[in-house]
């Protein structure tokens, strides 16, 4: 259990030169999010975009599609169905992209860590750049976490990206275990009825049996 | 406000079926799984119309899984239960589709979450589960904190790039 909590997040600079700076302070300012909506978090976004927080006074709004976005969301508890399609959104973003883990759920399962569809490491399935823990996080924390998030981008720090497409073996191998697993985790379970009998063969046989 | 249909509960299928008070609201019947047709076909008449949920319960102590019809009347404005028991070891139960339509999800989604095989639905495909291929999940004898820790958790994720080394070197990725 000594490497359950071991958080992937501490990145090397990125080499910067007057064009990385110029295109960072740029990008860090015009981000557009793609909010992964499955989870509780989602919640808590509504009074972050509006008039009470306003996030587009950071130049953050919403957008509709993952090809047009910067920044995905993911807004809480992520079960191995829908973990499915974050990838796919995720691998459908243009460069630079980056992800946001809101809450306990994708750092490591939070109050669903014994629970048989949600997995509790999303660092193990897609590089995560800033995670906000808390359960739920509420919108301060949020907009804090944003903040910081652009700090890291102007520095050159958020480079989940390059971390991906550098190890996307490792981040495959880790989905594959997960979405593709050829046998069972535990007990393996044998379908009694994989024939799918009916119902009158099913009553011969059981008073057959009871006659035996 | 139950006696009406208690009395002819007790005198059109006295021997085959108990009935019992649980609450106000809600009558219980148990009765034979070779009877629940019979009985839900009668009380459909008997103005319960509305089948609210099929549940299934695993009573593993006593090998035996139970599944409870809940039947709901708009005119009287109370439930009955309809309970039945089935062998554990092969559980198998026939389809009420032909009665109420929309229970072929909810008898999917019990083949999904317990086992239990319904003859006569046409689809009992899986529902919510992906590429599932432990035992039902919602069995007592599956233990979800140890299928969480064997498949999710990083040290279950199990394989030797998630040692210290790998970690090292993936922080310290030099990036372009």
């Amino acid at each position: 259990m000594e490497h359950d909590n071991i958080y992937l997040t501490n990145l090397r600079d990125e080499k910067q030169n007057m064009w990385t700076g110029l295109a960072n302070y740029f990008r860090k300012r015009s981000m557009w999010m793609l909010y992964y909506c499955t989870g509780c978090g989602a919640i808590e976004l509504p009074p972050t975009m509006t008039s009470r927080y306003d996030m587009e006074r950071l130049g953050m709004g919403p957008m509709a599609t993952p090809r047009q976005a910067d920044l995905l969301l993911i807004t809480g508890y992520l079960s191995v169905k829908t973990l499915k399609r974050v990838i796919w959104s995720y691998e459908q973003m243009q460069e630079p992209k980056y992800v946001v883990g809101f809450g306990s759920c994708p750092i490591n399962g939070g109050i669903y860590w014994d629970a048989y569809p949600v997995i509790n490491h999303l660092e193990a399935f897609m590089p995560v750049d800033m995670s906000i823990a808390g359960c739920m996080p509420r919108p301060q924390a949020i907009i804090d976490a944003f903040e910081k998030l652009m700090d890291e981008i102007q520095q050159g720090k958020a480079v989940g990206y390059k971390r991906y497409r550098k190890h996307y073996d490792w981040y495959k191998r880790n989905q594959d275990l997960v979405l593709n697993r050829q046998s069972a985790v535990l007990t393996p379970y044998v379908d009694p009825f994989a024939s799918m009998p009916t119902a009158a063969e099913l009553m011969a046989q059981e008073s057959e049996d009871s006659h035996v | 406000m139950y006696d009406h249909i208690f009395k002819r509960a007790q005198s059109l299928h006295g021997d085959k079926i108990t009935c019992e008070k649980k609450h106000p609201q809600q009558l219980e019947i148990k009765t034979d799984r070779h009877y629940v047709m019979n009985l839900l076909s009668w009380l459909k008449t008997e103005s319960y119309v509305h089948l609210a949920f099929i549940s299934c319960i695993d009573w593993i102590e006593e090998n035996q899984f139970e599944l409870v019809y809940h039947v709901y009347s708009y005119e009287e404005k109370n439930h009955i239960l309809v309970k039945t028991r089935l062998d554990r070891d092969r559980p198998w139960m026939h389809s009420i589709i032909d009665v109420w339509g929309h229970a072929q999800p909810y008898e999917q989604e019990i083949h999904e979450m317990f086992g239990v095989y319904f003859p006569g639905n046409p689809d009992l495909s899986g529902l919510f589960l992906h590429n599932w291929k432990d035992l039902p999940p919602m069995r007592k004898d599956f233990n979800p904190k140890d299928y969480s820790l064997a498949l999710y958790s990083l040290k279950g994720m199990g394989h030797e790039a998630l040692d210290m080394d790998f970690i090292q070197e993936i922080t310290e990725l030099e990036v372009e």
